[in-house]
């Protein structure tokens, strides 16, 4: 009976490795269907079709990071016919450049890759493939084929802490964030300071997750700064736990008032979530695409391109919903509590929030939180008064502003 | 000091309950001598199917017995594998873990960015009064309760009847049960459905009672966490309770800790440095027999062949 065993096995071992070839998540290139548009007669055809590919760190069904360039590419794919999309999800760091080399392999013509550690490999993707187009997202490596963008959210932190700072009422803010890098500490520093502008004497306390994405944990992060008298919650992180946990409170008559993240999160917390901050990647992709057709943008001019967008360009938007920059059951809150600005006079936080998002949104804004004189947590003057922090101070912050509690760990 | 302390068990009862319910159901296969590396692989399909089925029929009990009954079915495969067909259980089971998270996220898609109504929770009397405890073990919901009672069942089962004497000495020396009357194959089966029922539980309740939402791989290394915790608890479900709340007690407290400079990534290493202890502990042979490890774990049993 010797021979069946061994067919048993074999079929086992077939079957053990098809599954988790064909299942295994991490990593798997997910080939998009593209349904061809309709053509005008007489309509000019396009002169040629344009490959794109997009690789993503994260899994497409987060509801943060990977989910949001999604909908970005999904949306320059149906808008530009002449365009292809392929994408690749939950890729490591390690895996990064066998699935650059395969998305040239399948005929990109211009590869998007999401996240800040595969920025290097990105750029030896740049030297090995000179005549394909590189852009990296969130990194500042470029060269003449690698480009770089990146939608900042910080101009939106400032001012969900403005309502922040009108809102809490045991002057004790909380913030649950994932890494101490700088893109999160700028975004916690905005915060402060918005939440400062309007109460001064208030207390921002962070704790980190150390992970992107562990709903558990930001649950008990969230739980422990509400214990500790943390009335209004902001956070960074890839899940809608945050605003559940504040709902709940609000629920049971505690109030705690939440900012969502990244995507669409006031249905999953309708008296508790004030504003936020959303994102549109679909505006940067459909630059960066009508430029590559257009052939604005070649294999040797990228060096330069780096798109550093936020509210003037549309990049992102306030909101804890798509069309919704505040929830109007907090209006009237927000339009109670005044404060005294030096050039606006009184004003209460509705319009103050209102005015700073119109003076943000000039084409050559009026205002920008980062503006001194800023001291940091020892007392060091960080910006001049009048001074505006520039983009490389801005991306490279290792240090928190006068009113957070705590320290920056060591980055992990 | 009394209220930090309080605050604590009760993020420890929260954050260990998914624990407790997997770690039980795992404690159980291993008992009948089946490893099952495919926690966390049922534990996520688990936590989908809850919440899919609460999104779609409004009731989230229905949610959790569809939870259990995925977990349980899927775990069959990993029963099958090793059972009848006597695969390596290592690989079977990692395979199952990998089936599980390809499984869920892709039938999760549309599933994601939508809120439910979380199963509430439930104030036990005047018992949810009390000082100290009454928060962490009387105000909370359904399923905490449900955990602690079948793990009690469970517990006087395995180590107070005659069923619980055949799966153990299923996992001791099947050759020997099979010749006192004892069927193997159903023994291991039944422990393996089990096991799988209630790592779906475990799921379910992260889905649909902790952080209730679906979100891909929400699971974040929980089912992981569940067979170290088989292991730490000495294959003992009343063992398994305080090693769930002690683990997931870790996990809830590192954010009353960060305030005084003690790194997380420390905090998250402990369940496995305590379970790696609990190892080097059993692994002498005297102390094996005299908590009764199952000596046959992870080896294949075929009837009649020596």
């Amino acid at each position: 009976m010797e021979w069946t065993k061994c067919a048993a096995v074999a079929i086992i071992v077939a079957i053990i490795t098809g599954l988790a070839v064909y299942y295994s998540v991490p990593p798997r290139i997910v080939e998009v269907k593209v349904t061809p548009t309709p053509t005008i007669a007489g309509a000019p055809t396009p002169p040629k079709k344009i490959k794109a590919g997009f690789i993503y760190v994260g899994p497409i069904g987060d509801y943060g990071w990977t989910h949001a360039h999604d909908v970005g590419r999904k949306y320059v794919e149906k808008l530009f016919p002449w365009l292809e999309t392929i994408y690749a999800e939950s890729v490591s760091e390690a895996d990064v450049e066998r699935f650059l080399d395969r998305m040239v392999q399948e005929g990109c013509d211009v590869v998007f890759t999401t996240s800040f550690g595969f920025m290097d490999a990105t750029i030896a993707a740049g030297e090995k493939y000179p005549d394909k187009l590189f852009f990296h997202c969130s990194g500042y490596k470029r060269s003449k084929n690698v480009g770089t963008y990146f939608a900042e959210f910080y101009q939106l932190y400032y001012l969900n802490g403005l309502m922040a700072g009108a809102l809490t009422k045991t002057g004790k803010v909380g913030y649950v964030a994932a890494h101490p890098i700088p893109e999160v500490v700028r975004h916690i520093n905005a915060f402060a300071i918005g939440v400062k502008e309007v109460r001064p004497d208030a207390k921002i306390y962070v704790r980190w997750l150390f992970s992107w994405y562990d709903p558990a944990k930001a649950r008990e992060a969230a739980e422990t700064l509400i214990a500790e008298g943390v009335d209004v919650l902001a956070f960074t992180e890839d899940s809608p736990t945050v605003v559940e946990v504040g709902e709940e409170y609000t629920k049971k008559n505690h109030t705690v008032y939440t900012f969502a993240h990244y995507s669409p999160m006031l249905k999953f917390g309708k008296s508790s979530c004030v504003s936020g901050q959303l994102v549109h990647w679909e505006r940067i992709y459909e630059d960066i695409m009508a430029k590559i057709y257009s052939g604005v943008y070649n294999t040797t001019n990228l060096e330069n391109v780096d798109y550093w967008w936020m509210l003037r360009q549309g990049a992102v938007e306030l909101g804890c919903d798509f069309g919704v920059p505040i929830n109007e059951k907090f209006i009237p809150l927000l339009k109670e509590k005044k404060v005294k600005d030096p050039v606006l006079g009184e004003i209460n936080v509705y319009d103050l929030v209102n005015v700073r998002l119109k003076q943000m949104k000039e084409d050559v804004p009026t205002f920008d939180p980062f503006t001194g004189p800023i001291y940091d947590q020892e007392g060091v003057l960080r910006a001049k008064p009048g001074e505006r922090l520039g983009h490389d101070e801005l991306w490279t912050m290792n240090w928190f502003v006068q009113g957070i509690v705590g320290k920056i760990p060591a980055a992990t | 000091m009394m209220e930090g302390l309080e605050a604590s068990l009760d993020a420890a009862v929260r954050a260990g309950t998914p624990l407790l319910l997997a770690s039980v159901g795992e404690i159980y296969a291993e008992r009948s001598g089946i490893l099952n590396l495919g926690v966390e692989g049922l534990m996520i399909c688990g936590a989908l199917t809850a919440f899919a089925v609460t999104y779609s029929t409004g009731n989230p009990w229905i949610g959790v017995f569809a939870a259990a009954l995925v977990g349980g079915l899927l775990s069959l495969i990993h029963g099958l594998l090793s059972i009848s067909l006597r695969a390596n259980q290592v690989i079977s089971g990692i395979a199952l873990t990998m089936f599980g998270l390809g499984l869920s996220s892709f039938v999760g898609r549309k599933y994601i960015g939508i809120p439910i109504n979380p199963i509430p929770k439930i104030k036990i009397g005047f018992l949810g009064d009390l000082p100290l405890i009454g928060k962490p073990f009387f105000q909370q919901d359904p399923l905490v309760y449900f955990s602690l009672i079948l793990t009690f069942i469970l517990w006087l089962i395995l180590f107070h009847t005659r069923i619980g004497i055949n799966i153990r000495s299923v996992g001791e020396n099947p050759e020997a049960a099979d010749a006192m009357g004892v069927n193997v194959y159903l023994t291991r089966y039944i422990c393996v459905f089990l096991g799988g029922c209630l790592g779906g539980l475990g799921g379910a309740y992260l889905s649909i009672a902790y952080t209730p939402a679906w979100i891909e791989r929400m699971t974040a290394g929980r089912g992981w966490i569940a067979v170290a915790l088989a292991i730490f608890s000495l294959w003992d479900p009343l063992k398994a309770v305080i090693g769930s709340y002690l683990f997931g007690g870790i996990e809830a407290i590192q954010f009353r800790l960060q305030p005084l400079g003690i790194p997380a990534s420390l905090l998250g290493m402990l369940p496995f440095l305590l379970t790696i202890a609990v190892l080097v502990i059993v692994s002498k042979e005297v102390m094996r027999k005299k908590i009764g490890a199952p000596s046959c774990l992870g080896i294949p049993y075929a009837r009649g062949e020596k």
